[in-house]
C-alpha cells in the first residue's frame, strides 16, 4: 500500500478520496473506515493476485539495491561517461517516487559529458502514474522527439 | 522570442562573434531559432533554458536541445565555466533579477552575450516626451501586458557593467537592420553585447 501511495500525488489523492468516509461516520474501529483505505486495500488485494510476494519483495530490493554510479565513486557523470547516444529526460512535477531532483542529476551528468540532452518537466497532477496516463503535453513531446529520430535517421 | 531568424539582426551579429564549435547556452531560448541558426553558422554545441512548455515542445521539433526550468531560480544544473558563451537575447529587459542573471552567466560561462532594446532610442524619447510609454517594432507592448518590466538605456547597462565587475568585449548597436556607431543611445534601436568578468 505504501508502494502504491507513491505512484499517486498528494493532489490526486485528496481529490479523488479526501477523507470520504465508508460508512458515512466514524467507528473507532480497526476496520475500514476512510474511502482511501478501501481503495489502497482494493489495490493490495489485486496485487497480491498479480503478483507473487516474495518476487515483488525481490523487486523492491533490486530497486534498492540499484545505484548507477556505485561503480564510479558515486559519480554519475563517470558513469555517463561511455554513452554516446542522444536522450530525453521527461518528469513529473508531482512524481515523488522519481523526483524531477533526481532527473536533473541526469541532466547535470549528460551535461558534464556535453551529450545531447533534452529535459522536459511536465506540471502534471498525477505523480508518477503520469507517465501511464494520456498527458498531451507528454504525449506531444514523445511524438515530436521521435518525429525528429525519425527525420534525421532518414526512416 | 519566437521571430524568424533572417527578422532577428541581432542573431546575425551573435553568429559573428561566436567561435566555430563553440559550447552555448541559450537562456529564454523560446522556439530555439538562435540556437539553430548558430548550429547551422558555427557548427556549435547548443543548449537552451527555456521554461514555458510550447517553447520546449518548438525546440524538440527543432531539432535544438533544451532544458526546461526557470532560469531566475538560478543556473544551479551547470557547472561552473562549463560553456563558451551563455546568451540573453532580447530578455534582460524581462527578467526580475538582472544582477543575478548576469552574474550567474559569467558563472556557467566564460562569455556573455546580451541583447536588449535601447530604451534611450530616439523613437522612445519621443514617445515619453510626447507622454505616453513606447511602443515599436522592439517594444510591441502596451504598458499594462508587456513582460518588460527592467528596462534599460545603453547608457544605463554600461553603468551597470562597470558597476558589477563586468567588461564589455564587443558591442553593436543596430536601428533598422543596419549598424549605428553615431550617438548610439539616442540613434540605436537594439543593442548587442559581448562581456566577461572584469
Amino acid at each position: 500500500m505504501v508502494g502504491h501511495i507513491t505512484y499517486l500525488s498528494d493532489d490526486e489523492m485528496a481529490s479523488k478520496f479526501g477523507r470520504q468516509l465508508r460508512h458515512g461516520r466514524l467507528n473507532y474501529t480497526f476496520g475500514v473506515e476512510f474511502e482511501i483505505e478501501s481503495y489502497l486495500s482494493h489495490q493490495a488485494d489485486k496485487f497480491s493476485d498479480y503478483f507473487d510476494a516474495n518476487t515483488y519483495l525481490r523487486i523492491t530490493k533490486a530497486l534498492d539495491y540499484f545505484d548507477p554510479a556505485a561503480a564510479h565513486g558515486g559519480n554519475l557523470s563517470l558513469a555517463l561517461e561511455p554513452a554516446t547516444a542522444s536522450f530525453l529526460v521527461v518528469s513529473f512535477t508531482t512524481d515523488w517516487r522519481f523526483s524531477p531532483e533526481r532527473s536533473r542529476e541526469i541532466i547535470k551528468a549528460l551535461l558534464d559529458n556535453r551529450r545531447n540532452v533534452t529535459y522536459a518537466e511536465i506540471d502534471a497532477p498525477h505523480g508518477h502514474d503520469a507517465f501511464l496516463l494520456d498527458d498531451a503535453r507528454y504525449h506531444g513531446l514523445v511524438a515530436a522527439y521521435f518525429g525528429r529520430v525519425g527525420a534525421e535517421s532518414g526512416a | 522570442m519566437n521571430t524568424n531568424a533572417m527578422q532577428r539582426a541581432d542573431f546575425a551579429a551573435i553568429a559573428n562573434w561566436i567561435k566555430p564549435a563553440a559550447r552555448v547556452l541559450d537562456l529564454g531560448c523560446g522556439d530555439g531559432t538562435l540556437l539553430r541558426f548558430l548550429a547551422e553558422q558555427r557548427d556549435t554545441i547548443g543548449y537552451g533554458v527555456e521554461i514555458d512548455d510550447a517553447g520546449v515542445l518548438a525546440c524538440v521539433t527543432n531539432g535544438v536541445n533544451v532544458i526546461q526550468g526557470d532560469m531566475e531560480r538560478g543556473l544551479s544544473g551547470f557547472a561552473d565555466d562549463s560553456f563558451d558563451y551563455v546568451i540573453l537575447s532580447q530578455t534582460l529587459q524581462a527578467v526580475r533579477s538582472s544582477e543575478r542573471v548576469v552574474s550567474e552567466m559569467l558563472r556557467v560561462g566564460r562569455e556573455g552575450i546580451v541583447t536588449f532594446p535601447n530604451f534611450g532610442y530616439w523613437r522612445n524619447r519621443l514617445q515619453v516626451m510626447s507622454g505616453h510609454m513606447p511602443v515599436s517594432d522592439n517594444l510591441p507592448y502596451a504598458w499594462f501586458d508587456t513582460p518588460n518590466i527592467h528596462l534599460c538605456t545603453i547608457a544605463d547597462f554600461e553603468n551597470f557593467c562597470r558597476d558589477h565587475g563586468v567588461r564589455i568585449r564587443e558591442r553593436i548597436v543596430i536601428t533598422d537592420g543596419n549598424a549605428v556607431t553615431l550617438m548610439p543611445n539616442l540613434f540605436g534601436a537594439l543593442a548587442v553585447y559581448r562581456f566577461e568578468r572584469a
